[in-house]
């Protein structure tokens, strides 16, 4: 079970959709899971969520079909996936938690099926719809979507070890350790890019006084 | 199936034929008619189903502009009003001057200047007369506004009728000054008037004169956070801060049924105009974009941006009713759904465009606007782009959709992407049964609505003839599966567990 592809781990990703307390407990302790599977998860979910945004039907769908770009979304999406997976590592490292880097990217990647799934099915949906029945769609993205926080809440929970009560409070100070972080970024992106100013000015004027 | 397709071609084929004996007929009985895409000084635009701004070809295009020099009564100073009587005569509030102009239907010839009237024997005069309304009954209304009065006269012999003045009511001030801005007049002869610094509302007033009470009162809308902000400071602060007052009304109009259309300045941009009833309730109705309140954002912070500023509303006919924005100069038609037809208009000192246009009128094709700065009207013709819409959105007022149908056909050809005309064109088709081409033009149109109308009929339909074969393949397929997966466990005799085969032994 060392290799990142085989039939048996993408059929264990769909395993672990269905029992999240068994399977998360073997993906940080059996090595049943695999980052490269949880990344192209992810991928797959911007990708279906673009579509379902391009595609859905008008009746459902009040994006402008002309204002989305997939690239940005898979950028956006997977920015945020890293942002998630480094805050919760970072904060988890601090307060015992047993989960490596690789079991949270895995455990994300993997909970994001079912909501993969329901914005497939719904955007199959809503071309059969007309008005008033925009529940049946809205239903089927519901249940994803809650489906996909409880497979992410409980799979969190089990790589750690941790409580329920414990890994709410990891939750909330992981979303402030992401404000950190993006905080950072920004300011040392603004500090380069002084630094980078100051030299180049240095540069300009040597260049001038030549 | 085949029978459907051929019914189709057949309605397509029949259509075209409509359209081009339209079309030529068109071309025959109105060759003067003015091209869309001659060129304006302004932008000619309208707001999509994601109010995005379209830009359109021009509903209407200058004509020319008449200025007191023209009509050979010397120069207008600071003109403030406008109205067309029900005979065809348009009246013109100069105010500057202390008169009333009148011009003939042709805004050629000045038929009359009235800047006098005989009173118990005497001749009395006009101080800057603000508004004028002609009744449906023949009479002159004159906002008299620095004497304090509304004069009343005969159209025929200008002979004096009476005047309304010093309203008596408890609900006024003891201090207040009536200083009438603008005047209408209903089928009844009740009297609606927009007074200065009156906030609460328009003033009616009936029989002889008598002040009967406000009318279409604009409710002032306090948000959470100013009512806290208010609570939290101080009463010497409060006393500085700005007062909630409803806005005042600007511009007034009134249709032959007796609803009055009122405009005001709304800082929201959201509705700046009312259609008041007989109770004096709001019963406008809002389109699409929700909005009836001129330009959707216009942002940043220079003069350009903000909300429009609207300064006066004309009702024109089949419920399609301008608005006139003195902050970009714009004209915003409306119909009697509150879909924005067409936007047209601008600021500027080319001929066409405005630098203070302060009231608007309607005469046929014609769309006259005042503005007081240039001393003159500009008149405004519509095109056959703006000819277009206004008759069909006219016939969709009557309930007559199919007929307007080409002319809508004709806009598509104009402006292909006319939500308007989509909707209407869809509209016909799914009045005829056919829900395909209904989806299309529905679709294209953005109606949900009249989509979802017609897209149940095309599921019904459809279920009708194919259920049966539906049910069939989906039982026949399931048993086959089942069967199939049986057989092959029976085969391989290999067990596979619930946990899709986590247990490979």
């Amino acid at each position: 079970m060392r290799e990142s592809f085989s039939v048996a781990k993408i059929k264990y990703l769909f395993y672990t959709m269905t029992h999240p307390m068994d399977g998360f407990y073997e993906i940080r302790h059996r090595s049943r899971g695999s980052v490269p599977i949880a990344v192209i998860s992810v991928i797959l979910f911007s990708f279906v969520f673009s579509i379902n945004k391009i595609t859905a039907s008008f009746i459902v769908n009040d994006t402008n079909p002309r204002s989305v770009d997939s690239l940005d979304n898979l950028g956006g999406v997977l920015l945020l996936y890293l942002l998630f997976c480094v805050g919760n590592w970072s904060i988890t490292c601090l307060l015992n938690g047993e989960g490596r880097l690789k079991d949270i990217a895995t455990v994300l990647g993997y909970s994001l099926v079912p909501m993969t799934i329901s914005y497939m099915v719904a955007t199959i949906v809503s071309q059969a719809i007309a008005q008033n029945e925009e529940g049946f769609y809205s239903i089927i993205i519901t249940i994803g979507t809650i489906w996909t926080v409880l497979l992410a809440l409980s799979g969190i929970m089990i790589v750690h070890n941790y409580s329920l009560a414990k890994t709410l409070l990891t939750l909330i100070l992981t979303v402030i350790s992401m404000l950190i972080i993006v905080f950072i970024v920004m300011m040392l992106t603004d500090l380069v890019s002084q630094v980078y100013g100051f030299i180049y000015s240095i540069y300009m004027e040597l260049l001038f006084r030549g | 199936m085949k029978n459907m397709k051929l019914k189709t071609s057949l309605t397509t084929s029949f259509w075209k034929k409509i359209v081009i004996t339209a079309l030529s007929v068109c071309m025959l009985t109105e060759p003067a008619m003015a091209k869309a895409d001659t060129i304006v000084p302004y932008d000619s635009y309208n707001y999509d189903y994601w109010d995005n701004i379209v830009f359109t070809p021009a509903a209407y295009i200058p004509e020319n502009s008449v200025s007191g020099t023209t009509l050979g009564v010397g120069s207008f100073l600071s003109p403030q009003d406008l109205c067309v009587s029900p005979d065809g005569e348009v009246y013109i509030a100069d105010t500057g001057n202390n008169r009333i102009v009148v011009v003939d239907n042709s805004l050629s010839q000045t038929v009359r200047v009235i800047d006098s009237f005989e009173h118990d024997g005497q001749t009395d005069t006009f101080k800057s007369p603000y508004g004028v309304c002609v009744s449906q009954n023949g009479q002159i209304y004159i906002a008299d506004s620095e004497n304090q009065r509304i004069v009343v006269l005969e159209e025929d012999d200008l002979s004096f009728v009476k005047i309304i003045s010093n309203p008596t009511s408890d609900v006024l001030d003891d201090d207040f000054v009536f200083t009438p801005l603008k005047v209408t007049v209903d089928y009844a002869d009740r009297v609606y008037c927009i007074a200065r610094r009156m906030f609460q509302g328009i003033m009616v007033f009936e029989g002889e004169g008598e002040f009967t009470g406000f009318f279409g009162t604009v409710k002032v809308n306090i948000t959470p956070w100013e009512k806290l902000w208010r609570k939290l400071s101080t009463k010497e602060q409060r006393s500085r801060q700005l007062l909630f007052i409803p806005t005042e009304f600007t511009g007034i109009d009134i249709d032959a049924d007796g609803f009055v259309y009122a405009s005001n300045f709304d800082s929201n941009g959201e509705q700046a105009v009312r259609r008041l009833n007989p109770k004096g309730e709001d019963v406008i109705r809002k389109g699409e974009n929700a909005n009836v309140g001129g330009d959707l954002v216009i942002s940043g912070t220079s003069d350009y941006s903000g909300v429009s500023t609207i300064v006066d509303v004309v009702y024109r006919d089949k419920g399609i009713y301008s608005l006139l924005d003195s902050k970009r100069g714009r004209i915003f038609t409306y119909d009697h759904e509150g879909n924005l037809l067409y936007i047209f208009g601008g600021l500027g000192t080319q001929a066409g465009t405005f630098t203070t246009p302060v009231a608007i009128e309607a005469i046929g094709d014609k769309i006259i606007v005042l503005d007081s700065n240039r001393k003159e009207m500009l008149v405004f013709t519509e095109t056959q782009y703006g000819d277009l819409i206004n008759r069909a959105v006219g016939l969709r007022y009557d309930g007559d959709e199919t007929i307007a149908v080409d002319l809508w056909k004709q806009v598509l050809m104009l402006d292909e992407n006319n939500e308007l005309a989509n909707v209407g064109i869809g509209k016909a088709y799914l009045t005829a049964g056919d829900n395909v081409q209904a989806m299309k033009y529905l679709k294209i149109g953005m109606s949900r609505q009249y989509y979802s109308v017609a897209y149940r009929r095309y599921r019904n339909d459809f279920l009708k003839k194919y259920l049966g074969v539906i049910l069939t393949v989906v039982i026949g397929g399931v048993i086959l599966i089942v069967f199939l997966v049986k057989w092959r466990k029976k085969k391989k005799g290999i067990y596979v567990d619930d946990e899709g085969g986590a247990f490979d032994v």
